[in-house]
């Protein structure tokens, strides 16, 4: 049943991806390992995790269809492997379902072949099909036929001729590859396995951090005194640099944007690499036995008042971000920065909160990973190509129209419109013309694997104007 | 470890799947004496990359408590990630060439299998 399953899926998959690009295709895809998965672990589909993963895949694979961009593949890529680690092991965390479901979609034949649960292992009495001895039976004589069909040619003109007029050209053997790639793969993720040692790490190690066995209240003193007078000494640091800021901002935020857009490039790197070492000292103090000492109070409060000067710090990033888009619009790199400073400030959080619930490394891992997973999945559904270029026609001050012509064709019909409706350079002009001919062409060269929203959308058009 | 049994099946099965995956694209007799003659740098590449990187991995770790199996089982996982992921590198470096694809393909397929026929030798 399962080797039925397997060659039907995978010559599926090959009439799916052979020669084509992602489109509609990546979707039936989705929805058909969705199936697959559960017609082969039904038992793994009454767990909350798998059924809300399972959701996410299909969220996923009408975003690809929909969006068409390619943050929208990746995502459905690593819902994919959450959702194949997730049936795995439901209780593991996130990452480690990552690990699970990478490893089983590129390994698990292999790990299959040499795997066998010690306390269940029983001999195997039957044998329903040796597929070993089949393919020794049909492979080898076969490989010999064809060598020497090859050498034979050479040695008689009319046995040349006559093999000559066999022509095969009708089989399409790199399709026949593609979809023995599709069957190692289905093969691959129906019976998921496991990273078995990372697994069972994880399962065993919580979230609370306990007190360790090397309690010394005189090295913890002095470790706590160090981090007493370098937190201090951060903290009047940081109130001087925020003062600074705020100055800084408030004078020539709005007067030169140039001269804004040179600070933000140059100093966001160094900020959020600052907030990020902020986290690591933080972690550094709190690793061990400093969060059971006893005279802590102090230390955790201007770790706690650091965090959230931080905190602070991003906010002002991000108003500097914010004046500089209103100036010059969206771009990837700015759009990347909000993303960049909304994760450092879930950071912060997490971190405040581990120092604050006395939790292990571990958890902020954890947590981290889970809100990452969970970014990535929003930042997939937006169709970012269309909404920069929504924003940077109707609100910027000023347009570089040559950084819009240069994204995906996503932007191409609005700016067609844009094109349309205002008087624009020769050049941009011809260039936008250009760019939505080519981007017509495309969804009208495309073949039904291919097919995104744009080619439905494309027909109604074409429908509505011969109308 | 039975290492040069290793290194001929291996071999064997890396010549396999460079020209199955070769032959797709064209099939003529010219290559046939191509096709024997690259048992050559075939043979010295398996030999390099098992003894390189999958048997220092026994070696080191082989006690007589530890079973190739169980070495297999801990460290295949990281392993077959890595190997993986440099054969990916490699495909895209490469800018999807036949022949490029084919070579890292081989790479993967008969090293993941070299794990498995070491795992598979001496099983508790």
């Amino acid at each position: 049943m399962k080797q039925a399953i397997i060659i039907l899926s995978s010559l599926v998959f090959s009439t799916l991806f052979y020669s084509q690009n992602i489109g509609l295709n990546l979707s039936i895809f989705s929805i058909l390992t969705l199936i697959v998965l559960i017609i082969s672990n039904t038992n793994k589909f009454k767990n909350k995790a798998t059924i809300i993963y399972a959701l996410l895949y299909l969220v996923t694979a009408a975003i690809v269809f929909f969006q068409h961009t390619t943050l929208s593949i990746i995502t459905n890529c690593v819902v994919f492997f959450t959702l194949i680690g997730s049936i795995t092991e439901a209780r593991s965390s996130i990452f480690v379902n990552w690990l699970n479901g990478f490893y089983t979609t590129v390994a698990g034949f292999f790990h299959r072949s040499f795997h066998f649960n010690e306390k269940e292992a029983k001999p195997i009495l039957k044998k329903d099909i040796d597929f070993i001895h089949w393919i020794k039976l049909i492979g080898i004589p076969l490989v010999f036929i064809i060598v020497f069909i090859l050498l034979y040619k050479n040695g008689n003109s009319v046995f040349n001729d006559l093999i000559s007029q066999i022509n095969l050209k009708f089989i399409n053997m790199q399709w026949i590859l593609f979809s023995v790639l599709g069957y190692f793969l289905f093969s691959n993720i129906i019976n998921p396995v496991e990273v078995e040692h990372a697994t069972k790490l994880d399962l065993e190690t919580g979230n609370s951090l306990f007190k360790g066995k090397n309690f010394s209240e005189e090295d913890l003193k002095k470790e706590k005194q160090l981090g007493t007078t370098l937190m201090l000494l951060l903290n009047v640091l940081i109130v001087f640099y925020l003062v600074t800021d705020i100055i800084a901002i408030s004078t020539s935020a709005t007067s030169n944007a140039e001269t804004l857009s040179n600070q933000v490039h140059s100093g966001i790197n160094a900020l959020i690499a600052s907030i990020v070492i902020a986290i690591v000292i933080i972690l550094y103090f709190f690793r061990g036995n400093l969060n059971f000492y006893k005279d802590n109070k102090t230390l955790k409060s201007l770790a706690f008042i650091w965090i959230i000067l931080n905190a602070v710090l991003v906010i002002l990033i991000a108003l500097k971000n914010n004046i500089y888009v209103s100036s010059f619009g969206f771009t990837y790199k700015r759009v990347g920065v909000y993303i960049y400073l909304l994760l450092t400030f879930i950071g912060l959080v997490t971190t405040f909160l581990k120092v604050l619930k006395v939790k292990n490394l571990l958890f902020l891992f954890r947590v981290n990973t889970q809100i990452a997973f969970a970014i990535l999945m929003l930042c997939s559904a937006v169709n970012w190509d269309y909404h920069i270029t929504y924003y940077n026609i109707n609100y910027a001050q000023s347009v570089d129209l040559n950084y819009l012509i240069k994204l995906s064709n996503n932007n191409a019909s609005l700016l067609k419109t844009y094109n349309d409706k205002n008087t624009l350079s020769s050049n941009n002009y011809k260039r936008i013309n250009n760019k939505h001919t080519n981007f017509i062409e495309l969804l009208e060269d495309r073949n039904w694997q291919e097919y995104t929203y744009e080619n439905l959308k494309q027909s109604n058009n074409t429908k509505t104007q011969n109308y | 470890m039975n290492v040069p049994s290793n290194v001929g099946k291996s071999t064997l099965l890396a010549m396999c799947i460079f020209w199955i995956i070769n032959f797709t694209k064209d099939v003529s007799m010219d290559l046939a004496g191509i096709v024997l003659l690259s048992a050559i740098p075939i043979f010295i590449c398996v030999t390099l990359v098992i003894i390189i990187t999958i048997c220092p991995i026994f070696w080191i770790l082989k006690k007589d408590t530890i079973s190739n199996y169980a070495i297999a089982k801990k460290y295949f996982p990281y392993y077959a990630i890595v190997m993986f992921g440099l054969c990916l590198m490699g495909v895209i470096a490469s800018r999807a060439d036949i022949y490029s694809i084919s070579f890292f393909i081989t790479v993967f397929i008969t090293t993941a299998q070299s794990w498995v026929w070491f795992a598979k030798e001496n099983k508790v």
